[in-house]
């Protein structure tokens, strides 16, 4: 092998090595990259998981219900004798999950602000479905709710919420509305809500309460809350936001 | 060779349109969504009625964000060509979902831009929320196919 072949083969294998080189750099460039890519999206997206699922955790309702009753148009007031500000307003529909979901989160957090004096609490349920069979769904569960007393309403509201069913099923079947007033820990019974509730008495009021809030409250879609008559919906999926709104309202 | 030439041109540059239109589309995705109480986001995922109630609060709340992230990093173009996979697998898990709702004969909304949950009967969009989806699958797989583009901060690394 002359020396000039040999010179040339030890170049070419420098060259060669140095490719090599760089190729093994890349790849380790790029493997960072990666490494950084997945690293960001696991710290992120991480991070707003665990904030986000304590910020809707339902808070402790300690105590005793504000007084309830009902007003003439069917409404129900949950306050502290003497509380008549700020009004904080619920608009729902015992199908739409939404509702339940708000009951589920914030369902608490609206007894305790009643409460404690905070805050003057209104539900106004009513029918917002319009198809078969949700309509029908929550004509039952909205006439049932009208038909039970006004100083025994919220326990069966919540219980109502717990057992909605499946969209698109059929469920609230005045016989089950019946049992389950009757199971609650302060009983809901005699002829005269059995009656109610199979007849369909209150349709009528149902139809107002419903026109009430499509009409008066302007409501679009279930659940609606309002502070002084201002939406704070979103706020109100959430305990803190809720009690800071109502904080700044009173 | 000419044309091999211009091709090399021109291919990153697609490459770089299809980064910017899909982060677009990511970003706002996921800001339709997160912007919506948290309850909400857990709902539309409960929608589907394909996950256990443990996991739902997980991906109604994590969905959103990863969505902005992967936005984010595309529109850069950080680790291009992995993120690009992982957007290719969510959309084909997002098109796996409403053809599952579909075909079990739910009436719902997909929620890919907000909203989401039970709509009425002959209200469902599912063939036209699957065609955008694979549309936006196919972005993906571009990108992931021809990772290299301009303007790039893969290209500033090098890689």
């Amino acid at each position: 092998m002359s020396k000039a072949t040999r010179d040339r083969t030890a170049r070419e294998k420098l060259a060669e090595e140095r490719r090599l080189q760089a190729q093994r750099d890349k790849q380790k460039r790029m493997l960072g990259a990666v490494g950084a890519a997945a690293a960001v999206i696991v710290v992120v997206v991480g991070v707003f998981v665990f904030v986000n699922s304590n910020r809707d955790k339902a808070e402790d309702f300690v105590g005793a219900l504000a007084p309830t009753s009902r007003a003439s148009d069917g409404s129900i007031v949950m306050a502290k004798a003497g509380v008549t500000s700020p009004v904080l307003e619920v608009f729902e529909d015992f199908q739409c999950p939404a509702c339940k979901n708000l009951e589920k989160t914030s369902g608490n957090t609206f007894k305790q602000l009643a409460a404690d004096g905070k805050a003057k609490v209104v539900y106004r349920p009513f029918r917002l479905f319009q198809q078969t069979p949700l309509k029908e769904n929550s004509e039952r569960a909205a006439n049932a709710a009208l038909c039970a007393p006004g100083d025994n309403w919220v326990p069966f509201h919540d219980k109502i919420y717990a057992e909605q069913p499946p969209e698109g099923k059929v469920g609230f079947s005045n016989s089950d509305l019946i049992s389950w007033a009757a199971g609650l820990s302060t009983p809901i019974t005699g002829d005269a809500f059995t009656q109610c509730v199979n007849g369909a008495e209150k349709s009528a009021q149902v139809q107002a309460m419903t026109d009430y809030a499509l009409k008066v409250g302007k409501v679009e879609s279930t659940p609606t809350v309002k502070l002084d008559g201002k939406d704070i919906t979103n706020d109100a999926f959430v305990p803190s936001d809720l009690k800071k709104a109502v904080a700044d309202a009173g | 060779m000419v044309t091999e030439t211009r091709r090399a041109e021109v291919l990153p540059w697609i490459t770089t349109a299809a980064r910017i239109v899909l982060a677009a589309i990511l970003f706002w995705a996921g800001w339709a969504k997160v912007t919506e109480p948290p309850a909400l986001q857990k709902q539309a995922v409960e929608a589907y009625q394909l996950l256990p109630a443990s996991l739902t609060g997980l991906v109604g709340y994590g969905l959103p964000v990863l969505e902005i992230v992967l936005a984010v990093l595309l529109l850069v173009g950080f680790a291009t060509r992995f993120v690009a996979i992982i957007s290719a697998v969510l959309m084909a898990v997002f098109i796996g979902g409403i053809a599952s709702a579909w075909a079990r004969g739910l009436s719902i909304d997909c929620g890919c831009f907000g909203g989401g949950g039970a709509v009425a009967k002959g209200q469902t969009k599912y063939l036209s929320e699957i065609i955008r989806d694979v549309v936006f699958l196919a972005l993906a797989v571009w990108i992931a196919r021809f990772p290299r583009s301009r303007a790039s901060v893969d290209g500033l690394l090098g890689i």
